[in-house]
């Protein structure tokens, strides 16, 4: 029986590590929390790579005018941005309509975007949110 | 073999003095609109063509983008194929005006306005071509955008039978309209 267990155990810590390791690769444990946000409530529109739809829809890869503006984002979601703008060198003018969510997920979804798509090291918080919400034009 | 949808119309008649009963599948009643371009488009326009329609408004906050975006994958497919061509009609037909129908087929980049109609009209009129088509479509102040209206893409076949719908927010489900469009290009007509 010892014997058993002897044997049992580093085997059973092997197989949990390789659940955790497997459900880590497939479900992306570690998936940034912004990600579900993003895709639930932007990507219908700029699309699961930030990749925009052509001139209706400007994209949020590499926006110069996101990146220049990231202060802005928050006032964006929350109340919508409906005039002429120009995103690396294109003009975009058509509606967006504001976006209600809380400013947890608005933080997350900004910090997913600017790690994933403006490559830029700002980390907000819901603090920063609120208070950009508190002075918006 | 792609399923009919609608229900069949049956008509009796005699024959050598016995009565039979015909069937025919339903069809898409006659309508007209006119496009981007100020070009009417009707029941003639689509007369031996396979075409696509879906119903939008240029100014809708949420599901359009993303339909627009699924459209443009069958516009791009059959671009060269004057087989299949596609319908859009705008459900908030007072605002979005022939001009603003050219802006927004404009900022999908669209070349060709035969390949890809957008079409506007009457208000009753399109409510009437949306019931046609077995979906629906309304005003509703509580929506988002004011309009309500299904997401769906329907197929539509050279005799203006209805052969599919999917949705036009999914890209599996356009993956597998691509795959029946494929599927009645092969169809033999009568
Ligand atoms: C219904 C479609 C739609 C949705 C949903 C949407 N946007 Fe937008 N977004 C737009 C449009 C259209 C513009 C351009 C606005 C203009 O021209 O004034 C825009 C502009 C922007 C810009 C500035 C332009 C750029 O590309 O740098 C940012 C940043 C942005 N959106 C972020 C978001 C985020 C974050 C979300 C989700 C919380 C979101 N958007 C959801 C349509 C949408």
């Amino acid at each position: 029986m010892k014997k058993l267990i002897r044997y049992l155990a580093p085997l059973t810590i092997v197989l949990i590590a390789a659940i955790f390791i497997y459900n880590i690769v497939t479900n992306g444990y570690i998936q940034h929390p912004g990600k579900t946000s993003y895709q639930k409530e932007c990507a219908q529109c700029h699309g699961d790579k930030g990749e925009g739809i052509k001139s209706l829809i400007p994209p949020l890869i590499d926006a110069d005018f996101a990146i220049q503006n990231i202060d802005s984002i928050p006032c964006w979601i929350k109340n919508g941005l409906n005039h002429p703008i120009t995103v690396n060198g294109k003009l975009y003018d058509q509606p967006m309509y504001p976006i209600s969510i809380d400013e947890i997920q608005t933080a997350n979804i900004i910090n997913y975007i600017s790690r994933e798509f403006l490559k830029n090291k700002t980390e907000v918080n819901s603090a920063w949110v609120k208070e950009k919400w508190n002075n918006c034009p | 073999m792609l399923p009919v949808y609608g229900t069949k119309i049956y008509t009796s008649k005699v024959v050598d003095g016995n009565e039979v009963i015909d069937s025919a599948d339903y069809t898409i009643p006659p309508f007209s609109f006119v496009n981007q371009d100020s070009v009417v488009v009707n029941n003639e326009t689509v007369k031996g063509k396979i075409y696509v329609a879906d119903f939008f408004f240029t100014s809708c906050p949420s599901i359009c983008p993303k339909m627009k975006k699924e459209m443009l994958r069958v516009y791009e497919k059959y671009k060269a194929n004057n087989e299949v061509i596609i319908l859009s009609f705008s459900i908030d037909p007072a605002r979005d005006t022939v001009a603003r129908l050219k802006n927004y087929s404009g900022k999908l980049g669209l070349e060709n306005s035969s390949k890809w109609h957008m079409l506007t009209g009457e208000k009753d009129s399109i409510y009437a071509i949306a019931a046609s088509f077995l979906v629906s479509a309304a005003e509703d102040p509580n929506a988002p955008g004011g309009h309500v209206h299904s997401g769906n893409f329907i197929l539509v076949d050279k005799q203006s039978r209805l052969r599919g719908y999917y949705d036009g927010t999914k890209t599996e489900s356009v993956d597998k309209l691509l795959g029946d469009i494929d599927i009645l290009l092969q169809e033999k007509q009568p």
